[in-house]
């Protein structure tokens, strides 16, 4: 049944899920930006550039996917707010990013219901880089 | 460009990213909690039987793999690790259910967060399902699992 008391839930899991991906979106933007404009992002771009070409996108993507992978989907979120992206990269990223994201909490997570680590990693893995290099074939 | 308006950028353009998102995830969250107080979960699990039935899995994964596909892997796992408990779910169903549930979760709130920042979400979201599809069907023909039937 509906009530007041739904509507209180709601607005507090909103809250509790907009400060959660503040304090992580925040820092990361800023991060990213003081970066960009002292040219050290510009290093991180030349290094990933090879390895990003793969699927259509600057070197300093890499940064979204290492930080989506590492820790959530929110850190991606703050990187690829924080550099200049086309619509298909940002859309390949997003699909890359939703296969494989969160690894060291999600993997916790599904070996708990008795998956094997390996398997769900290399699944995981295995479709964000597939994905990713279709996507840039076909789009 | 000076110090202070690398920093300026730096924070307005967070707080900007942040705003945006929020828009689209409080209202989110606000509508599936009356979602869930409504009964649309068990109406889920109904919509979600066709997809057990495609797995060739238990019907009483139905619900957990609802959970999963709505609130996301770690409300998801809780139920799939309960309903294990109670005897509900056998040993197939739940590998090929946490592996559906471990490339597809939270679909909601994933895709709108991606749409949030650009990203084209019908085809994030039918990329991402699709694939966990073709992927559990695969795995459940070619790979000898466990087969203890209990329907």
């Amino acid at each position: 049944m509906i009530t007041k008391d739904t509507f209180v839930r709601g607005s507090k899991n909103g809250a509790t899920t907009v400060w959660m991906l503040a304090k992580i979106i925040l820092p990361v933007y800023f991060v990213v930006t003081v970066l960009k404009h002292t040219g050290l992002l510009e290093y991180v771009a030349i290094i990933f550039a090879p390895a990003m070409s793969i699927f259509g996108l600057p070197g300093e993507a890499a940064l979204a996917l290492v930080l989506g992978n590492a820790l959530n989907i929110y850190a991606a979120l703050g990187v690829i707010s924080s550099i200049s992206l086309t619509a298909k990269q940002i859309t390949i990223l997003a699909v890359m990013i939703s296969f494989s994201h969160t690894l060291f909490v999600e993997t916790a997570v599904t070996k708990k219901i008795g998956i094997g680590v390996l398997p769900i990693l290399a699944t995981r893995i295995g479709l964000a880089l597939a994905s990713g290099i279709i996507l840039n074939i076909v789009l | 460009m000076s110090a202070v308006e690398i920093i300026k950028e730096g924070l307005f353009g967070g707080l900007t990213s942040v705003f945006n998102i929020a828009l689209i995830v409080f209202p989110l969250m606000v509508f599936m909690e009356i979602a869930k107080d409504a009964g649309a979960l068990d109406w889920l699990a109904k919509l979600s039987k066709p997809i057990t039935r495609f797995m060739k899995i238990s019907d009483d994964s139905a619900f957990p793999l609802a959970i999963g596909l709505v609130f996301g892997l770690a409300f998801g796992a809780g139920v799939i690790i309960q309903s294990a408990k109670e005897g509900n779910l056998d040993k197939r169903s739940l590998l090929l259910l946490a592996l559906f549930l471990a490339c597809c979760h939270a679909v909601f709130e994933d895709t709108l967060l991606f749409v949030a920042v650009g990203a084209n979400g019908w085809f994030l979201l039918a990329i991402r399902t699709i694939t966990a599809f073709i992927l559990t069907a695969i795995v459940s023909k070619k790979i000898k699992l466990p087969n203890i039937d209990q329907n």
